[in-house]
């Protein structure tokens, strides 16, 4: 690729995570999580990392910010490769380096009050005073939509939504120049979901933040990133920017991918190819190919090679042998039926009203 | 393989005849459900009314805690009880009232009659049995078979819900299976006596999106094949508008909005239903933010009085605080629980 290493802000080189077992009751497996991932992010960018479960994408986002120790290959942020720094200088970085998890029950401390939780990390980096953190939690709580008050309560107080703001805060607390979201709004409700997904937005554009979202939700990946990272059994299968990849899919898993999608409209029922069969154990990646057991279009060379990241032009890669004959097939390309008059029409409706309830409630307190 | 759906692609638009419950395999009229130690007045499920006809799919949709599973599983009394109660209202399924059963008349219906499955899989089944036997245990519950016919039969339901090498996995334990393929044999077990009512509670939740999608044709086409009736719980719009004939929208207990499937996605009356739909993200290019709903849920002890979903509604007005509205028709089979729907006709003058 062709990009300046001034606008990119992390970037991983061949990157290898294998788990590994003793096989103290029999041979020893090892779980080949991730595999050979190359990629880089720009400063400023929302970058996602898709894939289904056991394709290695949240070991990816975890090995980007060094929270576990790759087998082989290294990250570089802001060029320097941050797998030599020791621990002192590891702990300087994390400011920079700040991470979202996907349960807000499991991933808040329940002694500590959000206040506590919040300020932990201004407290570990020594930045200000006693005083100082207390008035800098009450502008992270109103930051991400919570009142100063609530830095007296307990996680088990709130609702899922609320803990993942507090989640939130806590991440923006050293003032970090990246984040990376690992599913941070797929255990929540639709409504809530919204919610969240608008506060990062903001978020990332008041602080100038660069995201990585790792997700499952296409939809969601969809509407908040500029490009996105297809996974397969641990390795990336495409990469493209966002409406590149979801108007034009070139790999034949991407295009399963979308097809799969449910789309919320009833007049989009179709007959739908569907891949069959479950994604093999990674364990015993296939040989050649790893998308071939279940590949519509593998022939007898995805079994014996392994396809190399191809460059398909416009910032675009793609591992697959037979990329340019596939992309004609056209299937997968999702085309969004039309929302009916009446729905567009009410939907104007209640953002006109929502937007007027959004300013008395801002008028009233 | 690719696998052709295009038979199963029905055509979505039905009428709204389930609704009036003259042809209804089920139709619960008026169901109340408290929890005890909740506030006075403050039900769970509240005055919901809903029926589902002999091959239709009825899908219950709302987010978390707005009493969609427990309208469920007191259909299929395994409601806990305490702490929860019916207070009210009646469910006939084929003639009988569910609520006045003996414990032993619905341990026969229980997965004969009618059948339930849940989101996840792996809690659901026993660890320390085989797949098969836990099939056949269910055969044999219900029927007069011997053990090798209820194996036989078992080992067709696992053909039917498609699982590769059906003698092989009979032998199989929960734990040495995919999430998908646990999905699939509590399918085959819920299926395994024919019943007439499906009750499947976010089947397809705790699944990637291939695996969803395989599942959601599996269903549909057993349906096909069977002509049961399915009541299917979801927070998915997606995989709603994939499957079923008639929407009910729950919101903190009641039924805000019910129609046909056409009804709620192409002209949704309430404001709750038209926020849910705003806070889906398309798949379609960017349009700017989301729309969302304001708030959360409230709690059981902060419920208004009036209408549930004021405190969070932007078109709600003093009206909304003090009277309850009442679940209106707008067009035939279709009704809202809303003062002011249509909304362009209420609120679409500028205030």
């Amino acid at each position: 690729m062709s990009e300046t290493t001034s606008d990119v802000i992390l970037e991983s080189i061949d990157l290898v995570k294998h788990f590994g077992s003793s096989g103290f009751f029999g041979p020893p497996t090892v779980v080949h999580a991730v595999d050979g991932v190359s990629l880089t992010i720009r400063r400023g960018e929302t970058f996602a990392i898709v894939g289904e479960s056991g394709c290695g994408k949240s070991t990816l986002g975890r090995l980007l910010l060094r929270l576990i120790e790759p087998t082989q290959g290294d990250v570089l942020y802001e060029g320097r490769s941050i797998l030599s720094l020791d621990a002192a200088e590891m702990r300087r970085l994390r400011r920079d380096l700040q991470i979202i998890f996907q349960d807000p029950f499991a991933s808040l401390n329940p002694r500590m009050n959000v206040g506590d939780i919040i300020s932990e990390p201004l407290w570990l980096h020594g930045l200000g005073s006693k005083s100082d953190r207390r008035e800098q939690t009450a502008e992270l709580l109103r930051t991400v939509g919570l009142l100063p008050a609530h830095a007296d309560r307990y996680p088990h107080e709130f609702s899922g939504g609320q803990r993942q703001r507090i989640g939130i805060a806590r991440a923006l607390a050293g003032n970090p120049k990246l984040i990376i979201g690992d599913e941070p709004v797929s255990a929540l409700d639709v409504s809530i979901q919204a919610q969240i997904v608008n506060l990062l937005e903001d978020l990332k554009e008041r602080y100038g933040l660069t995201l990585v979202v790792v997700a499952h939700d296409l939809a969601v990946i969809r509407h908040m990133s500029d490009r996105v990272a297809v996974m397969y059994l641990g390795e990336i299968v495409e990469l493209s920017s966002t409406d590149d990849l979801f108007e034009n899919p070139l790999h034949p898993y991407t295009q399963a991918l979308l097809t799969a999608i449910p789309i919320p409209n009833p007049q989009g029922r179709r007959p739908k190819p569907l891949l069959q069969g479950d994604v093999p154990s990674p364990t015993a990646p296939p040989s050649g190919c790893r998308f071939h057991t279940r590949c519509p279009h593998a022939r007898s060379i995805c079994k014996e090679n392994h396809p190399v990241a191809e460059n398909a032009g416009g910032g675009r890669m793609v591992a697959c042998h037979f990329w340019r004959e596939i992309q004609n097939a056209g299937s997968g390309a999702l085309s969004a039926p039309a929302q009916s008059p009446a729905l567009t029409k009410r939907m104007e409706l209640y953002m006109t009203w929502r937007e007027r309830q959004e300013q008395t409630k801002n008028s009233n307190g | 393989m690719i696998d052709n759906v295009a038979l199963h692609a029905r055509s979505a638009d039905t009428t709204g005849a389930t609704h009036s419950g003259r042809d209804a395999l089920l139709r619960v009229e008026n169901l109340s459900i408290r929890f005890d130690g909740a506030p006075p007045d403050v039900n769970v499920v509240d005055d919901v009314t809903l029926s589902v006809a002999k091959g239709k799919t009825l899908c219950l949709v709302g987010e978390s805690g707005c009493g969609k599973s427990v309208t469920a599983l007191s259909l299929m009394g395994l409601l806990p009880t305490p702490p929860a109660r019916i207070v009210g209202g009646s469910a006939y399924f084929g003639g009988k009232d569910l609520f006045r059963m003996s414990e032993r008349e619905k341990a026969d219906m229980r997965g004969n009659q009618t059948a339930m499955i849940f989101q996840e899989p792996m809690t659901s089944l026993n660890p320390v049995f085989t797949v098969g036997d836990q099939i056949v245990e269910g055969i044999l519950r219900h029927r007069k078979v011997s053990k090798s016919e209820a194996r036989e039969r078992a080992l067709e339901m696992l053909r039917r819900v498609r699982i590769p090498a059906p003698e092989k996995r009979m032998q199989a334990y929960p734990h040495e299976m995919s999430g998908g393929m646990r999905q699939r044999i509590m399918i085959a077990m819920a299926l395994a006596n024919g019943p007439e009512l499906l009750i499947a509670d976010e089947p397809t939740t705790a699944l990637d999106v291939t695996i969803q999608a395989q599942i959601i044709s599996l269903i549909r086409q057993l349906q096909d094949e069977s002509g049961m009736a399915m009541i299917l719980i979801t927070h998915d719009l997606g995989v709603v508008a994939e499957i079923a004939d008639e929407v009910a929208v729950m919101y903190a207990g009641k039924i805000v909005e019910a129609g046909s499937v056409d009804k709620i996605f192409m002209d949704p009356q309430h404001p709750y239903t038209i926020g849910l739909m705003g806070s889906v993200p398309s798949i379609g290019r960017r349009q700017g933010k989301l729309a969302t709903i304001r708030g959360t849920v409230p709690p059981a002890e902060l419920m208004p009085k009036g209408c549930r979903f004021m405190p969070r509604c932007p078109f709600a007005d003093v009206r909304c605080v003090t009277d309850p509205p009442p679940l209106a028709e707008i067009t035939p089979g279709h009704s809202a629980r809303c003062w002011y729907a249509p909304l362009e006709i209420h609120r679409g003058g500028v205030a």
